[in-house]
């Protein structure tokens, strides 16, 4: 994925995860009446899910849950670019 | 100064009741009548001389067969062949749909919630499933990864569900929220031009030339990163790991 769309990416990765996590909270306290409980709790979650998102995407391991890495697949257009700026610039000095 | 949220107004064209919902063609649907046309008609008419050394048209229209069939190849593999004609029309109509809305005067259906959540929660849906078919309960280990210690499954288990859950909000947020704000921050510097007057006019008329060179970008990103998307969730579920 490009930088620029990694950018749009992120953003709403984080809140998405949060409102997730407080719309399942709410929905639970509304169902089971158990005042604020549910709500605390997923609101945390949701926090959490969200850093998570976002660490996996920026991190380029996959972006699903439980995810360790994607095997054949290490050859996003983004890191095959910089394979091949690596030699390039490397190869300069000597003009 | 007019309002700037104006545009993203919903009008029925032809009211239609079908017991008791309200199913109006409206002008949502309309420009979507209008994106399934063009992309039909773009198609359609550039392959008609399916020349060897295609013409301008042509090659238009299969670089974008190829760039999304090089987009499944990467990032599903093989198996996500049978997917190409949803994914290629689901790239195909957001991106007609992001370009058609940037010609004054027409409507942005993808600038409604409602619209590109419908898309996302299918997508969703669609790869959840496609997900327990090829691998039935073995599909539920997606929530808890190999080597972590059972002690923390209680906590990380809640997690990972969120962590799935909020897929198609973030989905569909990301491309309404983009389309939206564009085009509402259009329409507030547009309103600046003419009480500005012949001499400070100017300013926000340059702004908005850049703005809708930006809109461009952003309406073809939007429906790039909607379809990479799609098809990373698609892979997860086709290639469990």
């Amino acid at each position: 994925m490009s930088g620029l769309g990694m950018a749009f990416r992120i953003g709403t990765e984080l809140v998405a995860a949060l409102a997730v996590g407080v719309g399942i909270g709410l929905l639970l306290d509304h169902w089971l009446d158990t005042g604020p409980w549910f709500l605390v709790v997923f609101f945390f979650l949701g926090a959490a899910a969200g850093m998570l998102n976002v660490y996996r995407a920026a991190s380029g391991i996959g972006l699903a849950p439980g995810f360790p890495q994607r095997p054949e697949k290490g050859t996003e257009p983004g890191e095959e670019k910089e394979e091949h700026d690596g030699p390039a610039g490397t190869g300069r000095p000597g003009n | 100064m007019a309002n700037p949220l104006a545009q993203f107004e919903i009008t029925t064209l032809v009211p239609i009741q079908l017991g008791g919902v309200d199913a109006s063609f409206t002008n949502s649907g309309l420009f979507m009548v209008v994106a399934v046309t063009a992309i039909t008609l773009f198609l359609t008419l550039g392959m008609r001389a399916h020349r060897l050394v295609p013409g301008r048209w042509q090659s238009m229209a299969e670089l974008s067969y190829e760039f999304i069939a090089s987009m499944v190849r990467d990032n599903v593999g093989t198996e996500g062949r049978p997917y190409f004609p949803f994914i290629f029309s689901l790239f195909m109509f957001i991106l007609f749909a992001n370009l058609i809305g940037l010609v004054p005067y027409s409507f942005t259906f993808t600038s409604h919630i409602i619209v590109t959540f419908a898309m996302a929660i299918t997508v969703f849906l669609g790869v959840t499933v496609i997900g327990i078919i090829r691998h039935g309960l073995r599909f539920f280990t997606l929530f808890l990864p190999s080597g972590v210690p059972m002690v923390m499954a209680p906590l990380l288990i809640p997690i990972e569900i969120v962590s799935y859950l909020s897929r198609p909000v973030s989905l569909s947020i990301r491309l309404f929220a983009n389309m939206m704000a564009g085009h509402t921050m259009l329409k507030v510097f547009a309103g600046f031009v003419v009480p500005l007057g012949i001499l400070g006019g100017w300013a926000p008329l340059a702004v908005d030339v850049a703005l809708t060179g930006f809109e461009f970008l952003v309406a073809v990103l939007q429906a790039y990163v909607f379809t990479i998307l799609t098809c990373l969730y698609l892979n997860d579920a086709i290639n469990l790991h």
